[in-house]
């Protein structure tokens, strides 16, 4: 316990030294590497460079800026000794896995092949960090592995890699989106439709309209959860009008209902289509926006219609 | 000589903001929690308390409270990792801070109004 501590607190001295210099005081990296080794960071070690490896992402997350920058240069000249890259050479999942996470939590984009070889491997653990890693490494430029993506991304990963690549580049780049849109992966054209959706980016919701009507359930379902982030121009919402009737699942067509309905003016012709359509589920829904709206005698009107050609056994 | 007092419990945090302080031609009293302050700094008047919130045994907003109270200061900053919004508003709401920090914080920001004073 004490040579964790001391450790730390040699960690400590060092970071402060080389973030700050002073013409006092200042840090040579020769001093740094001697210190650490003098604190027990030695290859035979392991213990001791693992808790190192911790303090160094711990500290790498606690700073932004110019001094994070600094702190990459810092990291790029001490110890320790390879040891995440030893890591991804384990047949140990976890050690693989930790081994990725340490290398891209350090930037340490020089194992970028190493890692790349991982992103199909058969450990879901193991793939996951592979992909988070490309991301970390190349930012948007990291949607062009899209197509080499053999296994499926679950929807935790899709959300995972939204959220680091915003949080690392904020700036989206239009042209690896477009570039990207070619997949034909299904996991592929959800990843893409998240990212639409995150950086709010109003210019590419035609790639998610073109996805409401998709053969396959998930794809829509993502279509249709993504696009109720956008207000969308009445150009956009007529042609969502257009894609409804080609929908298989009542519920979707339910929820992209309630889009249009809140977010376009009152189009009696299309509700009317559909509460004359063949499609009976959601009939009811319909008629409620109708009869809502100003609308009573056109319902009542339909409800009448229904028992026109049956038979009444009245008295 | 001007004079900061930082409170950190996080000593790569506390290293760090020290000699950020210390450039800066300041003098600098660095310490993980309240307990090591000693009786003569308590009559200092610093002229940057630069504080953690989150302290073993005490609630960030008592803590707060209790360095306004205990500690003569002429600023104070809060740096922590309790960045919640919720956090921010109701140690605002105590007045009397003069900056509010969350993790990951940028340095430059701070050494500004250090630098600026």
């Amino acid at each position: 316990m004490r040579r964790l501590q001391k450790i730390e607190a040699s960690f400590a001295d060092i970071v402060s030294k080389y973030l700050y210099v002073s013409s006092n005081d200042s840090i040579t990296i020769k001093q740094i590497n001697t210190t650490l080794k003098d604190v027990g960071i030695k290859p035979r070690n392991k213990n001791n460079i693992q808790y190192l490896i911790h303090l160094m992402i711990r500290t790498q997350r606690t700073i932004l800026g110019g001094h994070f920058n600094k702190l990459q240069q810092l990291y790029a000249q001490i110890p320790p000794y390879g040891v995440s890259i030893g890591k991804i050479n384990s047949r140990n999942w976890y050690r693989k896995a930790r081994g990725i996470r340490e290398i891209y939590e350090m930037n340490q984009a020089q194992y970028f092949d190493e890692i790349f070889k991982l992103i199909n491997h058969k450990n879901i653990y193991v793939r996951r960090e592979a992909q988070i890693a490309m991301v970390v490494f190349s930012g948007w430029e990291s949607l062009r592995f899209l197509p080499y993506l053999k296994k499926n991304m679950t929807l935790w990963q899709q959300i995972k890699i939204v959220e680091k690549l915003f949080d690392l580049h904020p700036k989206p780049k239009i042209k690896w989106l477009h570039r990207a849109y070619e997949t034909d992966k299904l996991f592929g054209k959800k990843l893409l439709m998240r990212i639409i959706r995150k950086y709010e980016l109003h210019g590419e919701t035609g790639y998610i309209l073109d996805h409401l009507n998709h053969e396959d359930y998930e794809v829509r379902e993502t279509a249709i959860y993504c696009v109720q982030s956008f207000g969308l121009s009445s150009r956009s919402v007529n042609y969502i009008k257009e894609l409804y009737d080609d929908i298989p699942d009542a519920t979707q067509q339910g929820q992209l209902l309630d889009y249009i309905f809140e977010n376009s003016e009152m189009d009696v012709d299309f509700y009317l289509r559909q509460l004359y359509s063949d499609n009976d589920e959601l009939k009811l829904n319909i008629a409620e926006i109708l009869w809502n709206n100003g609308y009573k005698e056109k319902v009542q009107e339909f409800y009448y219609e229904q028992y026109s050609k049956a038979t009444v056994n009245a008295g | 000589m001007r004079k900061v007092l930082v409170i950190q419990e996080d000593i790569i945090i506390l290293k760090i903001l020290e000699r950020l302080v210390l450039v800066n031609d300041f003098q600098c009293k660095a310490i993980r929690s309240l307990d090591s302050l000693s009786i003569e700094d308590q009559q200092t008047n610093f002229d940057f308390i630069i504080s953690d919130i989150l302290f073993e045994g005490i609630a960030p907003l008592e803590f707060v409270a209790q360095v306004k109270e205990v500690i003569p200061h002429k600023n104070l900053l809060i740096v922590t990792n309790m960045g919640q919004d919720k956090i921010k508003q109701e140690i605002f709401a105590l007045s009397g801070i003069d900056g509010f920090y969350a993790v990951p914080i940028d340095l430059d920001e701070i050494e500004a109004i250090i630098q600026a004073y």
